[in-house]
Order: structure tokens, then C-alpha cells, then sequence
């Protein structure tokens, strides 16, 4: 008698156990199918572009150093005012180097600059492709390019 | 200091996985002694306890990293704590501490979770791995090297390196490694994908940056198969490159060519060393010698059918022979045989669920990542853990040649444990990353280069 209830309360307490297995999963799967959500709607707000600029360091006033700059498919830094991102820094030129975005990465090429554009520590000799996550320097402005 | 907001999902989550301890320890008791003795829940609360612990340090430092990564992983956790605790306690453990093998697996579990959240919360820049990526290839191949020349033989694969009285199982460092050195490879040559294929007559071929990488992995690959014998490891490797190629690249004709290149390989190694033939002829027909090379495969396939649906009940299956536990390695390789057995079908299928989750929120991170080699690492380390868990739970299954692999978070094992909380640990530090920078971004003004010139 006490043998048969004792196997009755093990297969309850196997089926509780089941159960709460599958009742951690539902609400695991909740949980994503929320977060999947809620990342639709930031992605919206946030990610707009195709990349953008981090700025690691910077001598002059523009741009300040933790800047994050939104870059265009065709993007010019200098010392020219009519460059896309402008660079207060005696050492770059005045159309110093030009990010662009072809097919699915991005490219920068030096415009003739007189100290260089430089990538992970390389100075570039033609138009190159960049990852995201590639240091870029223009003048003494270091860049980081992001997602 | 504890902000009660603070990662107040992932506590949602967690808690009732950590019911599951308490519960299985309680079955398995009851199940064995009866209801006459309250039985030690010791067990239970240690693993409540470190789970816990582990959650309010993270909320506690003010972490940001992924709050649906730890539930997953303390999940399969639980139901290996659960299925360790049932069976006998001589199968592993080391007699000088005396704490039995779930004991000796407990403490492996706290120091796992420190690690975790040493890497989660101290890694602020992962330049260490990204500037140093060849140094850690190269670590990988010579820990591949002295593995397969100087590694002790357990179960007629060479995994192990044993210096006194410490063994511990490479192949989980390896593996992390060879992560860190293709995250860094894929990542510095993705701009190259552009580039034509290369064209060997009819068959294009990938164009040497990946051609390159993906022929010296093969080589290791098939050395492993060749030495050790050990398809598994051959398997996930190869598939963890695969995978990261993939995501490089989202070329499907590299992984196809890769798969191809895999199975004429293995093919080839089939026809030339007896070894390896024999390996595979056991996994194609275990019962050719079912008391033999085929014992393990026929004991795990018998465990499957024991437990049909709904299993035999936690502590009442896996009877014993000879007073043994008939399935070798039950506690390491083969627990997600002892899993199917006692929990059943539905089990089964949980703990595929559990996997399928972790890979979910790789895949996540990997994506919000804000640089190549962030995303290529969170890929190939969420890849690393479920190609794994696929593989060896593939194994039991007799889907996939069966191999000295263990399951991540739930077989017996140190080392796996300890390699496997860093790759969380790892995934998380990524997560808070970008996650953190994010904020940053849209707490301040949305900057832009030029406003009227965004592109939307």
C-alpha cells in the first residue's frame, strides 16, 4: 500500500519535474521572442547608418575626443571647412583622405595628404578596404570605425 | 549598492531553473531511501547558492552583458548536477578531498563561475586577444602537438595530458584558441571577400585568404583524426571554422566546399588506417561486436529505448549489472544517455532546447557587436559550446561517430567546465561592450557627421 503511493508521488514528482523543465523553456522562448522585439524597435532608433566614426583621440577642439560620428556612403575628412568631418589639426590636409561605401564594405583612400592616412598602424598606399573595428589616422586624429 | 533593477530578467529566468535542483536532488532520493529520511539537500543549496551568487555580482558590478545567457547555461547545469548527484559517487572524484563526485563537481562549478565573472567584469578590452591572434594560433597548434605526442590514451583516443597527479583535457583550450586566432584572421581579411574566386578548371574555389586558413585547419583536422582517432574533436573543430567562415563571408558554397573537403578527407583516412576504420565500423554497426568496441554505443542506444517518453524516473532507471553501471563514461561522455534514460524523450529534447537557446543569444551578441572581431569571436564561442553539446549528444544517439567529447555544463569534468564558463564569461564581456557604448549613444545627442546628410 505505502509501496503504491510512493510510486504514485516519484511519477508525480517526475511529471512536476518534466513540466518544470518545459515551463523554464516557454518563458526562455518569451523572453527571446521580447528581447527580439525590443531590439527591432532600438535598431530603428539607433543603428541608422552603415557605420560610424569613434573618435580615440584628438589634439584639437574639433572633433572631442568620444565623439561618435554617423558616416555617409561618401564621407571626407580635412581641414577644409567643406569637408564631411571637419579636423582641427595642423597636421592633416585640407582634403586629407575619403571613407566610402561600395557593395559591402568600406574603402578609404589618401587624397594626396601630406602625412598620410594610416590604418592599423600602416600607412596606405591605395584605396583600401576597412573592417569594422580597423583603427584609421588622420593627422593626429585616431579613429576607430564601427558598426 | 545592489540596484534592484539591475538584470532583474535574467533573475526572473534563473529562478526557476534553480528549482530544478532542489527537486531532482528530492526525487532521487526519495526514489532510492524512501520518505523516512529528509535526505541531504546539501547538493541543492551549494548550487543555489552559486548560481545566485554568480547573478548578484554581475548585478551588483553593474554589468550589462546578456541577461539571457546565464539562465540557459545554469539550466543545463541543474540537470547535470541532478543526474551526477544520482549516480554513484566512486565513478570520479578525487579520493584526497573526499567530497565525492558531485562534490568534487560543485567546487569545479564555483571555480568556473569565478572565472566568469572575472573575464565578464575585467575584460574592458579585448586587445589581448585581437593584437596577439597569431601567438594564440600558434599556442593552439603546439598544445594540439604535445597532445597528440605526449597525451595519455583514455578510452583509445590521446586527449589527455597528465602531469602528476593533474590530468587535464586540452582540446577545450584548443579549441577557445582556435577561435581567438580565426575571430582575429576572418575579421582582418572580411573587406577581402570582394575578390574573384580562384578557378581550378571547372570547380572556383575560395580565393586564398580563405583558401589558406581553411586548408591548414583542415590539415590539423585530419591529423587529429589520423593520430588520435578522435572524429569528434575533428568534427567540431572543423565545423566551429566552418561556421565563422560563414558568418565572414555568407558564402554557403565555402561551407559546401569546406563539408566536401571534410568528408573526402575522412573518407580517404578511412581507406588508409585500420584505426580509423574500425572506429567508424563501430559506429555504423555497434552490434557487429556488441560486447566489444561496440559495448559503449549498444549500452547507450539500450538506455535511449529504457526510457522511452517520459523516462524511468530520476534515481529509478540505469540498473546495474554485475553491480556496474553498464554504460562507460556515463558520468562524462555518455550523460546525455543517462539523461534519455531516466528523463525520458521529453528530457532529451529540453536539454536540445537549452542548447538552441545559448546559440540564439551567440548569435545575438555576435550581432550586436560593433566590430568584426567582436562578432566573429561571440559566433565561433557560441558555436564552439553548441557544436559541441550537437556532437556529443549526436554521439549517444549513434547520429555521429562517438567520441571522447564532453557535454558543456553537464558531464563530470573540470577542465570542460572551466574552459566552457570562460567562453560565457567571454560572450558576456562582448555583450556589455556593446551594449554599454549603446547607451552611451542614445543617453547623449545623436550625433552625425553632417544631419542633413543621414542616411537612413
Amino acid at each position: 500500500m505505502t509501496n503504491e503511493l510512493l510510486r504514485l508521488l516519484l511519477l508525480a514528482l517526475q511529471l512536476g519535474f518534466l513540466a518544470l523543465l518545459f515551463v523554464i523553456l516557454y518563458r526562455f522562448a518569451r523572453a527571446l521572442r521580447a528581447d527580439l522585439r525590443q531590439a527591432e524597435a532600438t535598431a530603428a532608433a539607433t543603428r541608422t547608418g552603415m557605420g560610424r566614426l569613434v573618435v580615440l583621440e584628438s589634439p584639437g577642439e574639433e572633433p572631442s575626443v568620444g565623439r561618435v560620428l554617423q558616416i555617409g556612403p561618401i564621407t571626407t575628412l580635412g581641414r577644409d571647412l567643406n569637408s564631411t568631418i571637419y579636423l582641427d589639426d595642423e597636421f592633416a590636409s585640407g582634403t586629407h583622405a575619403a571613407l566610402t561605401f561600395r557593395g559591402r564594405a568600406w574603402y578609404v583612400e589618401d587624397r594626396r595628404s601630406t602625412n598620410g592616412t594610416w590604418v592599423n598602424g600602416h600607412r596606405i598606399q591605395r584605396p583600401v578596404a576597412l573592417s569594422y573595428g580597423d583603427e584609421l589616422v588622420v593627422g593626429r586624429v585616431r579613429f576607430r570605425l564601427e558598426r | 549598492m545592489y540596484r534592484l533593477a539591475a538584470r532583474r530578467t535574467e533573475l526572473g529566468l534563473l529562478i526557476p531553473v534553480l528549482l530544478l535542483v532542489p527537486l531532482g536532488v528530492t526525487v532521487t532520493h526519495i526514489a532510492r531511501s524512501g520518505l523516512a529520511d529528509p535526505g541531504p539537500l546539501a547538493v541543492a543549496v551549494i548550487f543555489v547558492g552559486l548560481m545566485l551568487g554568480a547573478h548578484l555580482v554581475l548585478a551588483w558590478s553593474g554589468h550589462r552583458g546578456d541577461e539571457l545567457l546565464l539562465p540557459p547555461v545554469a539550466a543545463m547545469g541543474a540537470l547535470g548536477i541532478v543526474m551526477l548527484n544520482r549516480l554513484p559517487q566512486d565513478l570520479a572524484g578525487n579520493p584526497a578531498f573526499n567530497l565525492g563526485m558531485v562534490g568534487t563537481q560543485l567546487v569545479w562549478f564555483g571555480i568556473g563561475l569565478a572565472a566568469m565573472l572575472v573575464v565578464a567584469i575585467g575584460v574592458r578590452d579585448d586587445g589581448f586577444l585581437r593584437h596577439y591572434k597569431y601567438s594564440w594560433g600558434l599556442l593552439a597548434a603546439a598544445l594540439l602537438v604535445v597532445t597528440l605526442l605526449f597525451g595519455a590514451e583514455v578510452n583509445g583516443a590521446r586527449l589527455w595530458i597528465v602531469i602528476g597527479p593533474f590530468g587535464f583535457q586540452p582540446s577545450e583550450a584548443i579549441k577557445v584558441m582556435l577561435v581567438v586566432f580565426l575571430a582575429g584572421y576572418l575579421a582582418e581579411n572580411r573587406a577581402v571577400l570582394a575578390g574573384a574566386n580562384l578557378r581550378l578548371g571547372p570547380v572556383a574555389l575560395p580565393p586564398i585568404p580563405y583558401l589558406a586558413p581553411m586548408l591548414v585547419v583542415f590539415a590539423a583536422v585530419m591529423l587529429v583524426v589520423v593520430v588520435s582517432r578522435d572524429l569528434g574533436t575533428a568534427l567540431l573543430f572543423f565545423g566551429v571554422f566552418l561556421t565563422m567562415l560563414f558568418v565572414a563571408t555568407g558564402r554557403r558554397a565555402y561551407v559546401l566546399f569546406g563539408a566536401v573537403l571534410f568528408v573526402v578527407g575522412a573518407g580517404v583516412a578511412y581507406l588508409l588506417f585500420p584505426h580509423v576504420q574500425e572506429r567508424i565500423d563501430t559506429w555504423i554497426d555497434p552490434w557487429a561486436d556488441p560486447n566489444g568496441s561496440g559495448y559503449q554505443a549498444v549500452q547507450a542506444i539500450y538506455a535511449f529505448a529504457r526510457g522511452g517518453l517520459l523516462g524511468e524516473g530520476l534515481g529509478q532507471g540505469l540498473p546495474l549489472v554485475d553491480g556496474r553501471l553498464p554504460i562507460p563514461a556515463v558520468h562524462t561522455d555518455m550523460i546525455f544517455a543517462a539523461i534519455g534514460e531516466e528523463l525520458g524523450l521529453l528530457g532529451g529534447v529540453a536539454m536540445l532546447g537549452l542548447v538552441a537557446v545559448i546559440m540564439t543569444r551567440g548569435l545575438r551578441i555576435a550581432v550586436l557587436a560593433r566590430d568584426d572581431f567582436s562578432t566573429m569571436l561571440a559566433t565561433g564561442l557560441a558555436a564552439g559550446l553548441v557544436l559541441q553539446s550537437l556532437i556529443i549528444m549526436g554521439g549517444n544517439l549513434k547520429v555521429v561517430p562517438l567520441t571522447g567529447i564532453t557535454l558543456p555544463f553537464v558531464s563530470y569534468g573540470g577542465s570542460s567546465l572551466l574552459a566552457s564558463f570562460v567562453v560565457v564569461g567571454l560572450l558576456l564581456s562582448i555583450s556589455h561592450r556593446s551594449i554599454e557604448a549603446d547607451q552611451a549613444e542614445s543617453a547623449g545627442l545623436p550625433e552625425s557627421a553632417h544631419p542633413e546628410m543621414h542616411v537612413g
